[in-house]
């Protein structure tokens, strides 16, 4: 469907009435020329349309144009072209020549909106923009991690640093608990089912994303967590083909430094303590104690890094015996991290007729990890072709493809497998090649020996060398992504038309898990390889009548429509071990079946949906929206679902009273309401008892899996926006101010039962949550010359989450470190309270709760005895991006600048740098030095000993403040002067320097700052920085 | 051009409405489920209740170090006397004391919800099982394993949540759950031991009868042999003394003790005459066999040894004893000094049966029954019997104080790492004795081992590293260290307990 259109004041139209030729006849034709208002200079590709009509032009590169006509009256016609504000005029001529003035604010830009495009300006909810200027040439492999910073309201934490994974993203707030609170991603008009980052960001036109329940309740159930809207790049009738050639290359590290460790000395220092303190706390005397820690000190280390004349290296008193030094320090990260490489090639053309319309890329992007044998492979294509078909009828499709293969050595989780761990776990004095007794290598073949240290203590995961076995073993994610869109439009009459809409998204995902039977773990069992097969299909179907009519003054846009999607995916995978012989790595050579299986899901939707739309003499504006949806989740009679929205504007500034204010560019006035809906709540069959299947020994097997819930059904969302656009100074300044309120209705929550009853919960929808806020959007020119130009566009949000009501009777839901209660946030941390360390006997402390829960001011050294109490939230209180951008003479320099400011995170990984010795062999943290002994009795470490004293257990000690300030990019570009490109025939060549990640501010030295939504660490791939040099080039 | 364009219209419109069709297509099906319905319509599907079920229990994965049912054994090996478990992963805050007193740690969950989770299986099996279509014999087949297994998980609860039910029998214990959980189901309070085991003897009586016909039993099925070692194991924790001699009597019966050599085996295989009842693993299906990378201290693939033996528990057994020739110091680099019981060995696939019953425990049951009963002939008898088999030294005399101790030491020599260890000292209300492996100078012992290069050397002993609770008191009877928690989400979401 069409923009609704508005009649905006002409500023600088200049009818050339030496023409002036009124002609009545059915068809004619018109020809004119578009400037910049500002330099005058001719304006290439500057779209021309006939209002009303399916006919449309662009200028050529002396920015001219002709379009011929059909109608008696004096047609309308539409100019409009990125970064200039639309104009509308009407052609009583037959030459016009028109110039544009460049749009400092984004209010007059056209914007893709739930099924369709709108103009800035008509919207009356709550739309942010992204355009693909602020995505082009960003070092991610995935969109999703663009977009921090970018829009508010929208929060995006990239958990993980890995090369083609994806951030989590939340908009204004999290609207649910137990149901997804990811928001819905549509690719080119249809909701997508494949995979963000088969995505190539230069492929982007622009992202919208909604907010609102006007903007996006058109997508009823799934709309209630936002909607991104990605659309991707279309040809120009131009006649000329444009070429765009992107290429950069770079280097890549990690974004910030690692915990800090103890050194050699130290360490074994410190465990002679620990093993010191337990056997005096075993009875023996002080010093037994101390001979009996001298002489088990290498029992529990096992390795001896002072070499074989130093049996003891620790003497009686503690201290390194004189003459000992280490004879090697092999800190593991050297050789499991690395500087990774981040090469990109995009290559497009793009132009057409007036008939035809086309866009055609090709992608190659290499990017890899700081971690050794992690990394990210993609290829894409894309064709989007458009064309006039008929006068009547119109014709597309968008061609989507790519391949991917992400190699994923574990890089999450506590196990031993993970690479980003490992090199916490082992101290620097377990080598990685294995060492005589005098620190020299032992040689095989004149080459060095990894060493697995089978003698490692467990907590320093014996028998296991990353670096040996990880370029032996595989750990491979190949994904094909085939994503197609195509569409009819008959124009029916003049202001009716229908729209078939047809798209599928493919995705083929092959894992190949492979263990070597050589080297490691696998060794034992000659080696194993896992596989699977994922095939996931999903597929919408729309129709979609619109019709769009002036009245006078009245406008109306009326949209009826229909939609089905279906989703499938299905999957097998299987195991083997024991291979034929070593080099081979499928299963067909592994001799022994471990495993397989294989499953599917389905899930439909069908959907009735319908919007008006009627503004008034382009003051007041109204739209409305409904949509019914029926899912396959839920039971037969609660599976039908409405959602709604209402909502308008005022555009005061087209009132007499503005009218002729110079200050002030533009003032709108906005609100809306609406229920949008959620039914992803985890499992697609929501409504019957189920036995999970489980079979066993040959035989068939299942037990209770979850309880029946007939009456389940969608959580809903009721959605008041209300927001003022505010332009002045030539628009030098504009800015958005949006409250927000989403509150939930039937939440999707699990219903706690003891576990006693064999289930730990039911679906319900009971209890509510509510997000109020405010979206701050600024954009500001402070700077505009001739040679020099200063853009400062500052936003940011900040939101309340708060849960309103709970399921009856239920004070609290408490789920590991987490608490759900009535007035707090979704996200509470609640657990007991760090009360220090005894300065008496060194042991770590945490208060008592009293019956009710309340802390009692006590302490206990008994984790077990502990009160747990309420300790904040992870939820930040303002997030958001200040982006800085320069252009002087042909060079350009831009920053962005995101930030999150509040919040706590519980650093998991750091604890386990922090035991008490009860872990021979991991490694330590410097903050360990500040252990309490009878002369510091001020800390709040603990004492050593090699018993669990459980300090390191989930307390407030180990929450950390979330706040932090990222330079997420900061680029640096000339453009060679055109002067000199034209005798080479060539448009613009661009060089330019970019860098991710370049700087971060934050405060809890060796956490990655940015970690999930919920404030929980899990050993995650640290966020990396990417330095890269560039060229562009369009011909 | 004009009618192409009105087919077109039509053909859209035609969409339109079959699109709308598809209102009838939204119901799907499950593909890793089956719905209530479908289960309880016949004795085939209730069966698979009953498997699945033990399947839960065996082979469900929390962590490695929970690998199902396995898990409660090792931690209960753990916290006893005779196994000096190392400092490596998976037992050793059990053995400190430091964990399953910690209604917080994430083992105490793992096991409430594994033994809960059973419960409410067999409650929905036995409340449902009468209703379905099928053979009498196939449903009371059902029913008494359904029965059994819910007294055998009460009995795992009654053992290790309270103290004996000799010491206090009205002492709370755990939440009893007879009937099928729903969305209306409320946490039980707490019930007495004595409650506890009248159920445990009822649901026992009554497969006894259930199951008195089932032929064709496997060994990880509950046969009525099987049902017989449960009432033994029963009536001696309840002080039932005669009772529980003459049901492990009945239960021994069938199954002959092992030889020598496959004493030497690894006890890995449920084909050993000896075992009653025990979970089999398949290459396929081998969550439970992680247990033996704990207690297989000598294979190769072993991946933790950690359950090495304290050494002054090898100093109970005789050296002719067929036991005694699992005894070996450990010289081998990163674990030297420590002593390897050799018991558990992983199969070459690095898979392993899981042993739950053997007929030497039902004649020790026997002999202690007999002992404490006063019938002390009969309780010789049933220990040399054993003793015979192990080449041990036979007991003489008519000591019957002396006798019961000797029972309880041969239940420690022949049983460890079968679990029985905390059991029993909660059960004989006594107390962990561990002693550091050091000599009266307060250094450590030292031991001959044969190191990698087949060189022999004196190395320091490793023995026991905890030998006091983890407040520095020292082990007592009855202390309160010894029981498991409830976890602390059940404290949470159950007001009533």
């Amino acid at each position: 469907m069409h923009s609704t259109f508005k009649y905006i004041p002409i500023v600088a139209v200049a009818l050339s009435s030496a023409s002036m030729n009124k002609l009545y006849a059915q068809q004619r034709s018109i020809q004119g020329k578009v400037t910049d208002a500002t330099t005058g200079q001719a304006l290439a590709g500057v779209s021309v349309r006939v209002s009303d009509q399916n006919k449309s032009t662009l200028t050529n590169a002396k920015g001219e144009f002709t379009i011929s006509t059909t109608g008696k009256d004096d047609p309308f016609l539409e100019f409009s072209f990125i970064g200039y504000e639309s104009q509308q005029v009407r052609a009583s001529g037959g030459s016009i020549s028109l110039a544009l003035k460049p749009s400092s604010t984004d209010l007059d830009e056209v914007v893709v909106v739930a099924y369709g495009t709108s103009k800035r300006s008509n919207i009356t909810g709550s739309v942010s923009t992204v355009s693909s200027k602020a995505i082009e040439n960003r070092q991610v492999s995935s969109i999703s991690k663009a977009l921090e910073g970018q829009v508010p309201g929208l929060q995006s934490v990239a958990s993980s640093g890995q090369p083609g994974t994806d951030a989590t993203i939340r908009i204004r707030g999290i609207g649910s608990i137990n149901a997804s609170s990811s928001p819905l991603i549509v690719l080119d008009g249809n909701p997508y089912a494949g995979d963000i980052n088969s995505i190539n960001p230069n492929d982007i036109q622009s992202i919208s994303v909604l907010k609102d329940a006007a903007s996006s309740a058109l997508y009823g159930s799934r709309g209630a967590n936002g909607v991104i809207i990605i659309t991707t790049k279309s040809g120009k009738a131009s006649g000329d083909t444009k070429i765009n050639l992107n290429f950069t290359q770079g280097y890549s590290g990690r974004a910030v430094k690692d915990y800090e460790q103890v050194t050699t000395d130290e360490y074994f220092q410190l465990y002679w303590e620990a093993l010191r303190n337990k056997n005096l706390s075993n009875g023996l005397n002080a010093a037994q104690a101390a001979a009996n820690a001298s002489r088990t000190l290498l029992v529990d280390l096992k390795k001896n890094p002072y070499g074989s004349q130093f049996p003891q290296p620790v003497g009686v008193d503690g201290k390194l015996v004189s003459g000992a030094k280490t004879l090697w320090d092999d800190p593991w990260k050297d050789v499991l991290q690395r500087t990774g490489v981040r090469t990109q090639g995009d290559l497009s053309f793009s132009g057409g007729s007036e008939k035809n319309t086309y866009y055609i890329s090709g992608g190659y992007l290499n990017d890899q990890g700081v971690a050794i044998e992690s990394g990210f492979k993609r290829y894409n294509l894309r064709a989007n072709i458009d064309s006039k078909v008929k006068s009547w009828l119109n014709a597309g499709v968008n061609l989507g493809g790519s391949s991917t293969f992400q190699k994923y050595p574990q890089s999450e989780d506590s196990n031993t497998a993970n690479i980003i761990n490992f090199s916490r776990l082992v101290p620097s004095f377990y080598p990685y090649y294995e060492r005589n007794d005098d620190g020299s290598y032992v040689e095989e073949n004149g080459k060095r020996v990894y060493d697995f240290g089978a003698y490692r203590p467990s907590a320093a995961s014996p028998r296991n060398n990353l670096a040996a076995t990880l370029p032996l073993d595989k750990n491979d994610i190949r994904r094909e992504n085939i994503s197609a869109r195509a569409y009819l439009e008959a124009l029916l009459t003049t202001n009716l038309k229908l729209k078939s809409t047809y798209s599928l998204d493919y995705i083929n995902s092959n894992t190949h898990d492979y263990e070597n039977p050589l080297l490691g773990f696998s060794a034992e069992t000659f080696g194993t390889v896992a596989r699977s097969s994922v095939r996931t299909v999903g597929q919408t179907w729309n129709n979609i009548l619109t019709y769009e009519k002036q009245f006078g003054l009245h406008h109306l846009n009326v949209l009826a429509g229909q939609e089905y999607y279906a989703f499938n995916s299905s999957n097998i995978s299987g195991n083997r071990s024991y291979f034929v012989l070593p080099g081979f790595y499928e299963p067909v050579a592994a001799s022994q079946l471990d495993g397989f299986t294989g499953s599917s899901v389905d899930y439909k939707l069908l959907s009735f949906l319908g919007r008006l739309e009627y503004n008034y003499d382009n003051k007041y504006y109204f739209s409305s929206s409904l949509r019914t949806d029926g899912s396959s989740r839920f039971s037969p009679d609660k599976r039908w679902g409405t959602f709604w929205s209402v909502g308008g504007s005022w555009k005061m500034k087209q009132e007499d009273f503005l009218k002729d204010n110079n200050t002030i560019n533009q003032l709108t006035l906005r609100a809306s309401y609406g229920g949008q809906g959620n039914d992803n709540l985890g499992t697609y069959f929501a409504y019957q008892g189920l036995y999970t299947i489980a079979n066993s020994l040959g035989k068939g097997g299942t037990y209770t899996g979850r309880l029946a819930t007939p009456d389940l059904k969608w959580e809903t969302n009721l959605n008041l926006n209300v927001g003022v656009d505010v332009s002045a100074f030539q628009d030098r300044v504009s800015l958005t101010v949006e409250y927000f309120d989403r509150r939930s209705k039937d939440l999707l929550f699990t219903m706690p039962m003891a576990a006693s009853t064999g289930y730990v919960g039911y679906d319900a929808n009971i209890g509510a949550v509510k997000n109020t806020g405010i979206d701050v959007d600024i954009r500001t020119i402070p700077v505009k010359n001739d040679n020099f130009k200063w853009n400062l566009d500052i936003n940011f949000s900040h939101y309340k989450n708060k849960v309103t009501s709970l399921p009856d009777n239920t004070k609290s839901i408490i789920s590991g470190t987490k608490i759900l209660r009535v007035g707090g946030s979704v996200y509470d941390f609640y657990m007991p309270e760090w009360a220090g360390v005894n300065p008496e006997n060194g042991l770590p402390q945490w208060y008592l709760a009293d019956k009710d829960g309340n802390n009692t001011g006590e302490k206990t050294s008994k984790y077990s005895d502990a009160g747990s109490f309420v300790a904040g939230s992870s939820l930040p209180d303002i997030v958001g991006g200040l982006q800085n951008s320069f252009t002087y003479k042909n060079f350009d320099l831009s920053a962005l600048l995101s930030f999150s400011l509040g919040g706590q995170i519980l650093d998991n990984d750091y604890i386990q740098l922090l035991h008490n010795g009860n872990n021979a062999g991991r490694a330590w943290s410097k903050e360990i030095l500040n252990h309490w002994t009878p002369e510091n009795t001020q800390t709040d470490v603990p004492k050593l000993t090699t018993d669990a004293t459980n300090w390191t257990s989930a307390s407030t000690r180990f929450l950390y403040s979330g706040t932090y300030a990222r330079l997420k990019n900061v680029s640096f570009g000339y453009s060679l002067p055109g002067a000199l490109l034209k005798r080479i025939n060539i448009d613009k060549i661009r060089v330019f320097a970019t860098a991710e990640n370049l700087l971060t501010f934050y405060g809890h030295k060796g956490m990655d700052p940015e970690q999930t939504v919920n404030g929980n660490t899990y050993f995650r791939y640290p966020a990396m920085r990417t330095i890269s040099g560039g060229v562009q080039l369009v011909f | 051009m004009k009618i192409t364009k009105i087919k077109l219209i039509y053909i859209l419109l035609g969409l339109f409405f079959v699109t709308t069709s598809c209102k009838d297509n939204l119901d799907t099906v499950p593909t890793t489920s089956v719905t209530e319905e479908q289960i309880y319509k016949d004795t085939r599907g209730v069966a698979t209740v009953v498997n699945g079920t033990w399947k839960y229990l065996n082979d469900t994965y929390f962590t490695y170090a929970n690998p199902g049912y396995t898990a409660i054994m090792r931690t209960s090996d753990a916290m006893g006397s005779d196994v000096a478990v190392t400092t490596k992963y998976g037992y050793r805050d059990a053995y400190a004391f430091t964990e399953l007193d910690n209604r917080r740690s994430s083992r105490v969950s793992y096991f409430w919800t594994l033994f809960y989770k059973v419960i409410d299986n067999t409650n929905n099996v036995i409340a449902k099982v009468d209703g379905v279509t099928g053979d009498v014999a196939d449903k009371n087949f059902l029913k008494g394993q359904a029965k059994a297994l819910r007294a055998f998980i009460y009995l795992n609860l009654a053992s290790f949540y309270q103290f004996s039910y000799l010491k206090d029998k009205s002492a709370k214990a755990v939440p009893i759950y007879t009937e099928p959980s729903t969305l209306q189901t409320k946490g039980k309070p707490r019930a007495s031991l004595e409650e506890l085991y009248q159920l445990i003897v009822k649901d026992l009586k009554d497969s006894e009868v259930l199951l008195a016909t089932a032929t064709k039993v496997e060994k990880y099925q509950i046969s009525i042999d099987v049902v017989y070692g449960l009432l033994a194991r029963t009536y001696l924790q309840i002080g039932e003394w005669k009772l529980a001699a003459e049901y492990a009597t009945k239960a021994a019966a069938a199954h002959s003790l092992m030889s020598a050599a496959d004493y030497q085996a690894g006890f890995n295989d449920a084909q050993n005459s000896e075992w009653l009842w025990g979970h089999l693993q398949t290459t396929e299906q081998n969550t439970a066999s992680y247990t033996f990378h704990y207690i297989d201290v000598s294979s190769s693939a072993s991946y933790y040894y950690s359950f090495m033996a304290d050494p002054y528990f090898k100093d109970l057994f005789d050296k002719d004893d067929v036991r005694y020739a699992l005894f070996e110091w450990d010289g081998l680099k990163g674990r030297e000094g420590f002593l390897r019981y050799k018991k558990f060995k992983m199969k070459t696939n690095q898979i392993g049966d899981i042993v739950y019953m053997r007929s030497a425990e039902m004649l020790l049951i026997e002999a202690e029954g007999y002992a404490r009963a006063g019938e002390i002939e009969k309780a010789v008898a049933a220990l040399n019997k054993l003793r015979q088999a192990r080449n041990a030294k036979l007991f003489e005399g008519s000591d019957n104080a002396k006798l019961i101790a000797e029972i309880l030491i041969e239940r420690r020599k022949e049983l460890w790492g079968e679990g029985f260890a905390l059991s029993d000292i909660i059960r004989t209300q006594g107390k962990v004795t561990r002693m550091a492996f050091l000599n009266d100078k307060g250094e450590p012992i030292q031991v001959q081992v044969v190191d990698e290069e087949g060189k022999t050397k004196l190395i320091d002993g490793q023995g026991h590293r905890v030998i006091k609770f983890s407040d520095g008191s020292n082990f007592v009877n009855n202390s309160p260290y010894y029981l498991f928690a409830i976890p602390n989400t059940e404290y949470e979401q159950n007001p009533n307990l």
